[in-house]
């Protein structure tokens, strides 16, 4: 998976707890994660420190493979204040392989594609890691 | 419901810009038309529910001011409620309760909201983090209505719904809007202006997005004891109902997103506890911030069929005239929309078609409406159903 390294701050940088400090640490190292309940096997995404599904407590980390397929995407033309310089950009909803929905921005050098695959970047802004998600192909591309 | 609760008095200020007017004094101007409206005195008030002011109001604590201000003793309840979009929905829904409950027999919900104040860029500062996880969605810069464009392409693409089809909506409550005296935006607009207006939230441009509004709104509640004493035109609440998915924004476990699961399950219950089917609605006012909303909403509330909510628009069958007519007050779109105020001035229009006071928008035959209102992406929603008579 790629990454690109982004010579400023995070617009809007999450904070990070105990419990979410795994998930962050991980996606520094480049490997996208969440916690799975060692009691009902169940998923969940963001990582959380307790089983949403059964409420145990009992969890463990489960590696992602960041990759999956585009479920909508949107160009956000007017944006909050804070994201001002990096107008406009492509929010989405992808679903990834391992049975997750999940946030995030698309990197569209090319028209996004309902439905199409995608694949996870890390973006290393000066303060945090974030996942943005690209088509498979520009990935191929890449390499 | 367990018993018919009556709406017998509205007062609405007209949906703008106020500029730097208090809160508190255009909610008086909206206060005091529905009690002369009511025809009630000030010692029949039993209780005051409002809607939370947005952050930036200056006055907090907003219904106990508001309480001292008109001096007027409750032995119901004085308290403000929130829940987003939601938020005045919930005001009225609380006031039906109080009655219910047997707290008092008249009871009031009021809102006011004022967004014009404070610009759109610094406002999304404060409600990117409402409408998503601040830690693991908020940093990727999605808007509250990012999801309902999102919904949009969704729609699009599963339906092969069109561009013209979705903005055929925006022309409609347009239309609507020209014969509302209270709406924001009552100039005709083309289908070409609203396709080519300058992009928010790609596909959808500046007349498929809500404006921003300033108003007030105040309603008087009451038992049908009450209501029938007081010898004047009243509606009533027939049946109501809740549901909340168990999602913010979107769910981790992946669902149709444009299916409003919560839509149809809240109106499901509310159409159980009026006992009357979708079929039998003959008007609806809508929680629709964007186009693509009330084509979601008219199919998940069983008004339009699936899937041809936006060929229905298209059509004109959820325009005046039409065999459903959607938002006659304009909408959100065009009526304006102050959140906090938005479902308390979707009541107003309900209880003037009802009462047949809508003048040239009036719908013919009106006896039974709906209401909606919702949070998040539609993630919850309030339905409530109007009736001309229990």
């Amino acid at each position: 998976m790629r990454s690109i390294r982004v010579d400023r701050p995070a617009p809007y940088p999450p904070r990070v707890s105990a419990a979410t400090k795994p998930f962050w640490e991980a996606l520094r190292e480049e490997r996208l994660t969440t916690t799975r309940c060692l009691d009902c096997e169940d998923n969940t995404f963001p990582p959380k420190p307790i089983c949403p599904n059964c409420f145990s407590s009992r969890l463990t980390w489960q590696p992602l493979s960041g990759r999956g397929t585009l479920y909508s995407y949107c160009r956000v033309w007017a944006g909050p204040e804070v994201f001002r310089e990096e107008l406009p950009y492509t929010v989405c909803v992808v679903d990834l392989d391992e049975g997750l929905r999940l946030g995030s921005r698309f990197l569209d050098t090319v028209e996004p594609e309902v439905g199409g695959r995608v694949t996870a970047v890390f973006v290393h802004y000066t303060d945090a890691t974030l996942f943005f998600f690209e088509p498979e192909a520009a990935r191929k591309n890449e390499s | 419901m367990r018993e018919p609760i009556a709406v017998i008095g509205i007062g609405a200020v007209p949906v703008g810009r106020y500029g730097d007017a208090l809160e508190h004094e255009l909610l008086l101007a909206a206060f005091a038309r529905a009690v002369e409206d009511a025809g009630v005195q000030k010692d029949d008030i039993g209780g005051l529910v409002f809607s939370h002011p947005r952050t930036y109001a200056k006055q907090r604590y907003f219904a106990t001011f508001m309480a001292g201000y008109l001096r007027l003793q409750s032995a119901a309840t004085v308290l403000e409620v929130v829940g987003d979009g939601m938020t005045g929905g919930l005001a009225f829904d609380k006031a039906v309760d109080e009655i219910l409950l047997g707290k008092c027999n008249v009871c009031m919900a009021l809102g006011v909201s004022m967004e014009t104040q404070v610009a759109s860029a610094e406002h999304m500062n404060l409600t990117m983090r409402a409408v998503g996880d601040v830690d693991f969605q908020a940093p990727f810069g999605f808007t509250p209505i990012s999801w309902y464009a999102m919904d949009a392409v969704r729609y699009m693409h599963e339906y092969g719904a069109t561009r013209e089809q979705l903005a055929s909506v925006a022309v409609k409550n347009r239309r609507h809007a020209g014969l509302n005296p209270i709406a924001q935006y009552r100039d005709e607009l083309t289908l070409a202006e609203v396709l080519d207006a300058r992009p928010i939230v790609e596909p959808l441009g500046l007349l498929e997005v809500p404006p921003r509004s300033d108003g007030a709104v105040a309603l008087v509640l009451s038992d049908l004891e009450t209501a029938e004493k007081l010898d004047r035109p009243y509606a009533v609440v027939r049946g109501r109902g809740f549901f909340h998915e168990g999602a913010h924004q979107i769910s981790d476990k992946p669902n149709s997103m444009i299916r409003l699961e919560a839509a149809r399950e809240a109106s499901r219950r509310a159409y159980e506890d009026a006992s009357v089917s979708a079929a039998e609605i003959d008007f609806a006012e809508l929680y629709a911030p964007c186009t693509i909303v009330e084509v979601l909403a008219s199919e998940a509330l069983g008004l339009c069929p699936e899937g041809e909510g936006a060929l229905w628009a298209q059509r004109g069958e959820t325009a005046l005239g039409g065999s459903i007519p959607l938002c006659t007050s304009g909408g959100l779109l065009s009526r304006g929309h102050p959140p906090l105020a938005t479902p308390l001035y979707n009541v107003v229009e309900v209880v003037q078609q009802l009462r047949g006071e809508a003048g040239e928008r009036q719908v013919r035959d009106a006896e039974l409406a709906l209401t909606s209102a919702e949070l998040g992406n539609y993630n919850a929603a309030l339905v409530h159903v109007f009736g001309k008579s229990v």
